[in-house]
């Protein structure tokens, strides 16, 4: 069967790019004059324009009582309850007698941030937290020590409350 | 028991006969429903006093106790009517009231009866949010034993177990009304040879061991059956280990041999499990020293110490290995004329448990002595010392060589040492084998009373370390004098093939209770 190719003719002005590159060009250059949306992260950080939400999950921080020692009595829920296994806590007594974690480590880079161990701890010892940089030079350091825990100071995950989804 | 009269009752539904006499509760147990209970406890006399047990019985205007109520023909009981239901909420809102709510901290959490039924059939909040509850500071009750007056809910079983079973009544119900707690004699501890029962009677955290104290949750805890080695009574006990490690050991009832207690003596025998001085690869002599190797060339090189045949051969084994090393390692020197021998610690005097006949810390603290003899093996260490000089084989299965000397050994050409840890004398064997301990392995041992019973395995064996029962089974294999064994139950087999007094045995058969060899041989 033979092939029939059919010209087709069409009017000067549809065929030119011209117009269409301007009218592109028009839009591209209007967006330089308009409000910007990008964040300079990391010389910029969020301000009043863009906040973290406060059910934001990240990592953990250890809330401490008056005398500044950890809330925690080493129940070994958290353990427990973890899905990643990377929490580790070895039970023993402060000098007055009192259940006291001699040990307590978090695994970051083990941890899924699922926020189970902030929701089970009866003493609202451990918590997930409103915090996003973690860099550090050397895979050891990402376990987090007791210590170190309790020096974080970033405000803490308020969770997501299902008879308040919204946060209100 | 045939001739025993029935009586038939009906319990939630399910018709049960239970012989005259037995309790609601225990019928029901039967029936498979738990009726909720504190003080009431099979190994104790009845007190019927925590009114937890409370259930409706059609025909009675009032609530029955379950515990102290005995079955009658035709009865109906309710054990979840309505009625029932709200009663036993309203015993636990009472319980409630001033126990302190630090789960926690607290190491009955998790095998907690308060928090157990509370969680089952209590009231899901409070009334008494605003009343402060009763604060007393914990007690030291000599021993082993803590007491925490706030959690407790006053059930006396430990009242009653010093009182009637111990039979060394210390302690009691101090006080009355809301002010009652457990008071001990001003001059006296708990420190009774069995008093650390309490612990496990306790049915809350009021009772507390200071050696488990803070060590583990219970819900961390794996539970593996065994049997005690702390003396020849073969107390059944429970291993608590976590991730490897023996944290705690707890009385597995068992009707014939120890109810549901052990002695603390017992109840303390488990840090030797964990011990971390073990030898972990088998160890061969090369020009005097010994020197790591791996099993293929361990076991050839025993096959070869071993082979000869004719000549005298000296065993001498330890009285808590299991039945089934004691039966290989006889069979390994079948060749040559056996000195087969053990020695037992003994100390003077038994310390008995006064309201169970029958059960106390013997004075012969080995826990197979009765099976090594019915192996043949003879309690007669030091001539079997003596016959060292001279024998042809030398094999020593976990013997810690107290008084044995090093050149002993290393006199005797072909000595094998087959153990856990390796003492000074054991440097002077031509061959070391690391073997598993009770704790890491499968195996049989016979009480005192000829009661074969089986024990589990609860942790995992260090390094290269097997056990007995497989490292005899492929020194017999290597001679061609039987195949590989899979498992314990296979050196069982082939025991009660070979040995009388094992005859009809089989693991199947001993259950978890263990059976005399008189039984095995009447059933045969």
């Amino acid at each position: 069967m033979a092939i029939t190719v059919v010209t087709v003719r069409r009017p000067e002005d549809d065929v030119s790019y011209l117009r269409a590159t301007l009218k592109g060009m028009a839009l591209t250059f209007g967006h330089l004059f308009r409000k910007k949306v990008t964040m300079q992260y990391p010389e910029q950080k969020s301000d009043d324009t863009w906040e973290i939400s406060t059910r934001w999950r990240g990592t953990h921080r250890m809330l401490t009582d008056e005398q500044g020692r950890a809330k925690c009595v080493a129940c070994g829920l958290c353990p427990q309850v973890c899905p990643a296994n990377c929490i580790k806590l070895v039970p023993g007594e402060d000098e007055e007698g009192n259940r006291y974690p001699l040990i307590y480590e978090i695994d970051e880079f083990r941890c899924v941030f699922c926020g189970y161990c902030q929701e089970v701890c009866p003493e609202e010892a451990i918590h997930v937290g409103v915090h996003y940089e973690n860099a550090e030079y050397e895979r050891e350091r990402f376990v987090y020590d007791l210590e170190r825990l309790c020096a974080q100071t970033h405000p803490v995950s308020t969770l997501w409350d299902p008879s308040d989804p919204k946060g209100e | 028991m045939a001739d025993q009269a029935l009586v038939t009752l009906t319990i939630e539904g399910v018709e049960v006969s239970v012989p005259k006499g037995t309790t609601i509760l225990e019928a029901a147990k039967q029936a498979g429903v738990l009726i909720p209970h504190y003080c009431y406890h099979p190994g104790l006399p009845i007190a019927g006093v925590c009114r937890m047990c409370l259930i409706e019985v059609e025909g009675t205007p009032k609530l029955q106790i379950g515990c102290a109520t005995e079955v009658a023909q035709g009865q109906v009981v309710k054990v979840f009517g309505d009625e029932a239901l709200k009663a036993r909420e309203s015993v636990l809102e009472f319980l409630l009231i001033n126990h302190p709510l630090d789960c926690p901290i607290c190491d009955q959490a998790g095998e907690c009866e308060l928090q157990n039924y509370v969680f089952q059939e209590g009231r899901s909040n409070t009334r008494y949010a605003e009343y402060a509850k009763r604060f007393s500071p914990v007690e030291d009750f000599g021993a082993d034993v803590l007491y925490v007056p706030n959690r407790c809910i006053l059930c006396t079983r430990c009242v009653r177990f010093m009182e009637h079973v111990a039979e060394e009544p210390v302690l009691n119900v101090s006080e009355r009304g809301d002010r009652a707690f457990i008071g001990i004699h001003p001059d006296a501890t708990l420190d009774h040879e069995w008093a650390g029962n309490v612990v496990d009677l306790c049915p809350v955290g009021s009772l507390i061991s200071k050696d488990f104290l803070h060590k583990a949750r219970a819900w961390e805890l794996d539970r593996t059956p065994s049997v005690c080695t702390g003396c020849s009574q073969g107390c059944n006990i429970n291993l608590d280990t976590r991730s490897d490690v023996v944290v705690r050991i707890r009385p597995r009832p068992n009707p014939e041999v120890n109810r549901h207690f052990i002695c603390d003596t017992g109840r303390m025998h488990y840090r030797w499990m964990n011990r971390g001085d073990r030898i972990e690869a088998p160890l061969i002599s090369r020009g005097g020293e010994l020197q790591a190797t791996d099993w293929d060339h361990a076991l050839s090189e025993a096959a070869r110490l071993v082979s000869g045949s004719g000549g005298r051969a000296v065993v001498l084994i330890s009285p808590n290995a299991s039945n089934e090393a004691m039966f290989l390692a006889k069979r390994l020197v079948a060749q040559f004329t056996a000195t087969l021998a053990f020695r037992v610690e003994r100390v003077d005097g038994e310390i008995p448990l006064s309201g169970v006949p029958g059960l106390a810390l013997r004075a012969e603290r080995a826990a197979n002595v009765a099976g090594a003899t019915a192996l043949g093996y003879r309690d007669d260490f030091d001539a079997a010392v003596q016959a060292i000089e001279g024998a042809s084989l030398v094999i020593v299965v976990a013997d810690d060589l107290e008084g044995v000397s090093r050149e002993a050994l290393q006199k005797a050409v072909n000595a094998v040492y087959i153990g856990t840890i390796l003492p000074d004398a054991a440097r002077g064997a031509a061959l070391v084998l690391p073997v598993a301990n009770t704790a890491e392995e499968d195996g049989t041992l016979v009480n005192r009373d000829g009661r074969v019973q089986r024990y589990l395995q609860a942790k995992s064996a260090p390094g290269m370390a097997r056990p007995v029962w497989w490292v005899l089974g492929e020194v017999l294999k290597e001679l061609g004098r039987g195949e590989s064994l899979f498992s314990a139950d296979e050196a069982f087999a082939l025991m009660a093939e070979a040995e009388g007094s094992f005859r009809g045995l089989s693991y199947a058969n001993l259950g978890m209770h263990g059976r005399t060899m008189s039984e095995a041989r009447v059933s045969v």
